[in-house]
């Protein structure tokens, strides 16, 4: 059986520090003015004394049914055996179509490659060693979780069991594959 | 609390420009002018003689849709690459089917063009394309039609194009392909009779002038009623899509649609029609209204374009 690659982010334990982001630009070579991770702090919300922040996590939700794929015209846009959704630098003309359909814009175009770029959980790099992606490894909180969904033994499926979780944006049928574990305080909103 | 995520300038929603709006009124005047050409020869009964207005049309629907390529080729990031467009195609995606459509339609509206203005080539210092134009001649017929019915996919894909993308609710409509068939039609219409006014010398009294006008009326009531189920449709289904409602009232895409979209494109080319004839058949006022089209629809593709973007679901 193929892998199904998931994240889990907690967001009680994220504290908004950015260091997933800078591990990120570092492990891919993220050029200068565009991200592929960004964790926006939102708030505060609530009533003094109980304020508390949402920490949003913007990257690539690996849609099941990616919005993204079925509009790029060349195919260079595709998901790849294990779920990833993934980008043949080679094949893509820039047409931006997919930067536009990603409803959580999370697509931009490199200024070095002219391709359409995101984040692919280090596909090519970190995973391929058979490592987390660098986000992972660099939370300082413990904060996020990857894995094999498919796995029953993973730390993933245990968590997407036993916690209450949500995804982005699951109206408009995209089935993404980053999971949020909302704050306690908050209530569940996408 | 001050941003410590860094630069936002990626996520700015609206992705496509104003380019890509031009792109889209060139296709839609195009079609819509190569529609109303073909239309009219089939519907009349003088099948020998090339009236001004199929001269027009045989002319600006390749000249337009050229321009709308060029567009869209230097709005691609990497414009040199545009040929993998051309031999990767995803059937999934309207965009490749739409590559599929322009691919077969731009040569055979240039065929077409040499088909009938084969008479009027030697005036332009282009007779060299006579002996392609004779060689065309007996396949006249069968590139009319193929013509046609490209012409309305054309003119519709551009609609589906970015009603395809759910993320944008003013977009992910049902009414967008036929919304922009019909005002292909109504800039295709005034396209014609400015080409065929000036280039043509065609008479403003002209049975098929007169003919041409007598279809402008239920065109702008198509495009009033089809922008009326857009926004029915926003307003019935609530939520984020009723908050696109707001592009109506506040912003700059505000002031397009009612003075450009509304005012513009629509009021007077009506008001016009309440002239009395012979205002009405002056040469200037002819005209005065159809470039008052041109803008209101050059104007729609602008606020559907940069409107239906800057709400997200």
């Amino acid at each position: 059986m193929n892998k199904r690659y998931v994240m889990v982010h907690d967001e009680n334990k994220c504290i908004g520090c950015q260091a997933c982001n800078i591990a990120c630009r570092s492990e891919n070579n993220v050029p200068e003015g565009v991200t592929r991770l960004q964790v926006r702090v939102e708030g505060p919300f609530g009533e003094a004394p109980h304020l508390h922040f949402k920490y949003n996590r913007v990257s690539c939700q690996q849609c099941e049914n990616a919005p993204c794929v079925s509009v790029c015209p060349t195919g260079a846009a595709y998901i790849d055996e294990n779920g990833l959704v993934s980008i043949h630098n080679d094949k893509c003309v820039g047409c931006q179509y997919c930067v536009a359909a990603c409803p959580y814009k999370v697509r931009f175009i490199n200024p070095i490659t002219k391709a359409a770029d995101k984040c692919n959980f280090c596909k090519d790099t970190r995973l391929a060693r058979g490592e987390q992606p660098a986000c992972v490894t660099a939370c300082p909180t413990d904060a996020l979780y990857f894995g094999d969904a498919n796995d029953s033994q993973s730390e993933v499926a245990l968590l997407l069991n036993t916690k209450i979780t949500y995804q982005e944006k699951t109206h408009l049928g995209t089935k993404p594959r980053v999971y949020r574990i909302p704050t306690k305080r908050g209530g569940i909103e996408s | 609390m001050n941003n410590t995520w860094g630069d936002m300038a990626q996520y700015d929603p609206v992705t496509w420009n104003w380019v890509i709006a031009v792109y889209l009124f060139m296709a839609g005047l195009s079609a819509g002018s190569v529609l109303i050409g073909i239309g009219m020869r089939w519907y009349s009964r003088d099948k020998q003689t090339e009236s001004p207005i199929l001269k027009a049309a045989a002319l600006i629907g390749p000249v337009a849709i050229s321009l709308g390529l060029a567009c869209l080729v230097f709005d691609l990031t990497k414009p040199f690459h545009f040929w993998l467009i051309l031999v990767n195609y995803n059937f999934q995606s309207v965009m490749a089917i739409g590559v599929a459509a322009l691919l077969a339609y731009s040569p055979l509206g240039i065929a077409y063009a040499l088909i009938v203005l084969k008479d009027d080539l030697p005036k332009w210092k282009l007779g060299f394309l006579s002996g392609i134009a004779d060689l065309l001649m007996p396949f006249r017929k069968i590139i009319e039609v193929l013509l046609f019915i490209l012409a309305i996919g054309v003119g519709a894909y551009t609609g589906f194009l970015i009603s395809a993308m759910n993320a944008y609710p003013m977009l992910n409509t049902a009414v967008l392909p036929a919304l922009f068939l019909v005002s292909g039609l109504s800039a295709g219409a005034a396209a014609n009779l400015v080409v065929a006014l000036l280039m043509f010398n065609t008479d403003t009294h002209s049975p098929e002038v007169a003919k041409m006008h007598r279809i402008e009326l239920p065109v702008i009531i198509a495009e009033m009623m089809f922008l009326v189920m857009l926004f029915s449709a926003l307003y019935f289904t609530g939520g984020s899509a009723a908050t696109a409602l707001a592009s109506l009232n506040t912003g700059i895409w505000a002031s397009v649609f009612w003075i450009g979209v509304v005012g513009i494109g629509f009021a007077i080319p009506l008001l016009a029609m309440l002239l009395p004839s012979s205002a009405r058949h002056s040469k200037a006022l002819m005209l005065t209204v159809a470039c008052c089209s041109l803008t209101g629809v050059l104007a729609l593709r602008h606020f559907i374009v940069y409107a239906g973007q800057s709400y997200i679901s």
